[in-house]
């Protein structure tokens, strides 16, 4: 993916960014560094909607020092030497006993032209799925194209530009609606798409079900909210603070014995692989639970800054205006030794979930609800009637605990966006089917 | 315009409306502080931001281009698509006097750190052992300039701050309670006040129990009708509202009781979004939609307005450079009786609740439109509390809540909402019901 926007972010004159940085963290174990970001989303909006193609492009940098318990945080809009510098002064503490000169930074030119015609053709591509399945429908969709380039130049590391492309899209439908995240657009993805559209659809009017608990397979996509929510969410840095020291959890049996799960940015899809984090720090393979139990959580560098015990790697921006936050960008859970036949022989007369609509984690209360637009009762090891709206309640490590067995085959599976805090953003998963044996379903 | 703003506006627009049949520029600054709270540790940022964004277009295809910095006659223009645009004519503005406070300074760091640990101590006063576990604060002031091909020019200046508090109380492994509010300049929060209602909420949760069922009268505090307004703001946008509310329109021809008027206004003197003109150059007004439980007219942008529909509102929302306008309400609310106290409603309550606040997000059915919402506060009998309340759904039927309302005080609050402000006094109301929530059954 060659663009004109990345030449700006490789050109940077990272020496002479780090010697002004360099002036500000004046205190020992200050922490200063400069994030630089350009984006572009091309929107193409519903049929219905007034006016036509949309494209945004923005660019622009932060500033930030770090020093014991506080943060400074400068952005400006534009990369240029001007506003660095102004969000260099703005961060400053004092005035540098020296000044070095000011950095120079290359010409900020984005000449090429926005175009994504795979995002165009997505809706003709889609209504020629949903044809194949002999169903017309009514709906509203929206599709998008997300690119970011980011690079991040501290006084003591320096990235390269991180580069994220992907697709994101909303559907509307009178029956509900929802959304999801690709890292390709075209056929494959509208038939993706087309099956979900027909499967609420058909399950439209179908009735809740009863209170209970119940025996459930979760499908590659649900397993991989679940993840987010209940493991991802869970072992944050920020979420653990809540109750005490982060560094306590290690070690901690949330889970069953047969959940062994990983966040790895560098093992994403393609598009969406990352080397470096939000920070600059590189990636790491983190083990977040090995047999269930805690082995590392998240943490960003200032977290890892305040523990030994704790691994800088996983700093996440949603954009420049807000400072980093320990996040997961790719989950795996290892996948296990059945089949799926076996864990839906298992939950005979129980509920299949193939997709969630959201996932929320209280994170004081360890209250977990995870919120499902539609499922199937098993029958014959099979997926049977369709059951309307369901719910999925109960306590994190309750839940967690009640994973009965994790199938051989993950797939990859777009988890969604998490907006945890107000930080919007992309994160994604490859799972497999998962039992989860006795767990509060409601309507 | 002569400013140089203006110019660079007017070079865009004349290289668009060379090309298309309609063309518009929209550019807009802002700086703002905000500062994150979290026990010891804190967050301090200064976010100077300049975009801008181009419509352009005929009868039959059409383009939106935003971008960050100034606005270039030579930027790289998408193709434009299937989707035609128009633009509204310019209008007479009425005369507006803008607030003398939009030229006061933003809050400095140390005034808003001052803030929070005034905050905290104050609230540990009220309740000891609480403590504010997260506060964010921001402050900014915005400039925007629009310009079209249809001779729209317009200069919109605003000011605003907000607050978001999350509070525990001493109970370890308690629920959180959260706190919003809105001013035009962050000095006018009152840490004092604040730290009571926080403190109150948290006693209330800490020692609140919920009837099984219950009916009689209730007192809805502000913002507990915020909430139900707010999520029912949507029944009186576009030319759909009049379909929409006829559903709820009972055989006198009403919508509510006579208690009931709900207005927008877009100029709301002293409103902290107040502005002569909309995101799209148009005046803004005061609408009323609903007079005395009498429906008069939904919410309608200039394109939506005919003469069965009703005039336009002047209410199309453009929150920033990035979003295209869209019609929606700024100062939404409902009016409240200048003549009566919230105390004497206290007072006068001889058996029923008094309902402070909500516990979490209303949720909305569609047909019949019934709602529930998580609420707290205080039994109520022979004007006096007689125990707290947390853990209940207050459960109706829109048409009962809107057909119910028997006055309303004078303690207009408005808080911010999903788009715009929305407000609403105290009021008493009948025809509801209280319910226990299952997470709550223990109690």
């Amino acid at each position: 993916m060659a663009a004109a926007a990345e030449p700006a972010l490789s050109e940077l004159d990272h020496a002479g960014i780090a010697r002004s940085l360099s002036q500000i963290a004046d205190h020992r174990r200050d922490l200063a560094d400069a994030f630089f970001e350009r984006l572009e989303v091309i929107e193409l909006p519903p049929e219905d909607q007034h006016g036509g193609i949309r494209v945004r492009r923005e660019s622009g940098v932060a500033v930030r020092l770090v020093r014991r318990e506080r943060t400074w945080l400068a952005t400006r809009d534009g990369i240029s030497r001007e506003t660095f510098s102004g969000a260099v002064r703005r961060v400053a503490r004092a005035l540098p006993r020296t000044a070095y000169p000011e950095p120079l930074f290359p010409e900020e030119t984005w000449t090429e032209a926005p175009e994504a015609p795979e995002v165009l053709e997505f809706p003709a591509a889609l209504t020629r799925a949903l044809r194949a399945h002999h169903v017309k429908l009514s709906y509203r969709l929206t599709v998008r194209r997300h690119r970011r380039w980011v690079r991040v130049i501290g006084t003591q590391l320096a990235s390269g530009v991180e580069r994220e492309s992907f697709y994101s899209f909303e559907a509307e439908t009178p029956w509900g609606r929802g959304g999801g995240l690709l890292t390709e657009l075209g056929e494959r993805a509208a038939e993706s798409l087309a099956g979900n559209l027909v499967h609420a659809w058909r399950a439209r009017e179908a009735a809740p079900p009863e209170p209970r608990q119940s025996t459930v397979v979760l499908a590659p996509a649900a397993t991989a909210v679940l993840l987010h929510e209940a493991v991802a969410h869970a072992l944050e840095t920020d979420t653990l603070e809540l109750g005490g020291h982060p560094e306590a959890a290690i070690g901690v049996e949330l889970g069953a014995a047969c959940l062994d799960v990983f966040d790895d940015p560098a093992t994403a899809p393609e598009g969406v692989r990352r080397k470096a984090d939000d920070e600059g720090h590189p990636v790491v393979r983190r083990c977040l639970l090995r047999g269930g139990k805690v082995e590392q959580p998240l943490a960003d560098g200032v977290w890892a800054r305040r523990s030994e015990m704790l691994r800088a790697g996983a700093g996440r921006r949603a954009h420049r205006h807000l400072p980093p936050a320990p996040r997961s960008t790719h989950l795996e859970l290892m996948g296990g030794k059945a089949a799926r036949d076996e864990l839906m022989a298992a939950a005979e007369g129980g509920l299949f979930l193939p997709e969630a609509e959201r996932g929320r984690l209280d994170p004081r209360t360890g209250e977990l609800e995870l919120r499902f637009a539609y499922g199937f009762r098993i029958r014959n090891q099979a997926p049977g009637v369709p059951v309307g709206p369901a719910t999925l309640r109960g306590h994190v490590s309750d839940v967690l605990k009640a994973v009965a067995g994790v199938a051989g085959d993950a797939a990859c599976a777009g988890a969604g966006w998490c907006a945890k805090g107000g930080l919007k953003l992309p994160v994604w998963a490859t799972a497999p089917d998962v039992l989860l044996a006795a767990v509060r379903i409601e309507p | 315009m002569t400013t140089p703003v203006g110019e660079r506006l007017a070079e865009v627009l004349e290289r668009l409306a060379g090309r298309w049949d309609a063309a518009e520029v929209f550019h807009k600054t802002g700086r703002s502080r905000s500062v994150r709270y979290a026990g010891g540790a804190s967050c301090s940022a200064f976010h100077q931001e300049e975009g801008w964004a181009a419509r352009a277009g005929d009868g039959r295809r059409s383009f939106f281009y935003a971008a960050t910095g100034a606005p270039r006659p030579d930027a790289p223009w998408p193709d434009a698509d299937g989707r035609g645009l128009r633009l509204p004519p310019a209008r007479l503005v009425p005369e507006w006097t803008p607030p003398l406070d939009l030229d006061a300074s933003l809050l400095g760091e140390n005034e808003a750190q001052a803030f929070f640990e005034g905050l905290d101590r104050e609230l540990a006063r009220e309740l000891p052992g609480a403590r504010l576990a997260r506060g964010e604060l921001d402050d900014g002031s915005s400039e925007a300039h629009l310009a079209s091909s249809r001779e729209v020019a317009a200069r919109v200046r605003r000011r605003a701050a907000t607050l978001y508090l999350e509070a525990v109380g001493p109970v370890r492994g308690g629920r959180a309670v959260t706190l919003r509010a809105v001013e035009r300049e962050a000095r006018r929060f009152q840490p004092l006040a604040l730290a009571r209602r926080l403190a109150d909420r948290l006693a209330i949760g800490e020692r609140g129990t919920a009837p099984a069922r219950d009916r009689g009268e209730f007192l809805l505090a502000p913002p507990v009708v915020v909430s139900l307004l707010d999520a029912l703001s949507p029944l009186w946008i576009g030319p759909g509202a009049v379909e929409r509310i006829g559903q709820l329109v009972d055989r006198r021809g009403r919508v509510g009781s006579p208690a009931l008027t709900l207005v927008d206004d877009g100029r709301l003197p002293g409103g902290v979004l107040s502005a002569p003109v909309d995101g799209e150059g148009q005046p803004t007004r005061e609408v009323v939609l609903v007079q005395e439980g009498l429906f008069r007219q939904p919410l309608l942008a200039w394109w939506q307005a005919t003469p069965s529909t009703g005039r336009a509102s002047g209410c199309a929302a453009r929150p920033g450079w990035r979003d295209l306008p869209s019609p929606g309400p700024t100062h939404f609310y409902l009016r409240p009786d200048p003549a009566l106290r919230a105390a004497a409603l206290v007072e006068g309550l001889s058996r029923g609740y008094y309902l402070l606040d909500v516990e979490g997000a209303p949720r909305l059915e569609e047909a019949p439109r019934r709602f529930a919402l998580p609420v707290c506060g205080f039994a109520i009998d022979g004007g006096r509390p007689t125990g707290s309340v947390s853990g209940a759904w207050l459960v109706g039927t829109v048409t009962a809540f809107l057909n119910g309302i028997l006055t309303a005080a004078r303690d207009l609050t408005f808080l911010p909402s999903r788009s715009g402000l929305v407000g609403a006094p105290t009021l008493l109301v009948k025809g509801l019901e209280l319910r226990r929530r299952r997470d709550r059954s223990r109690d």
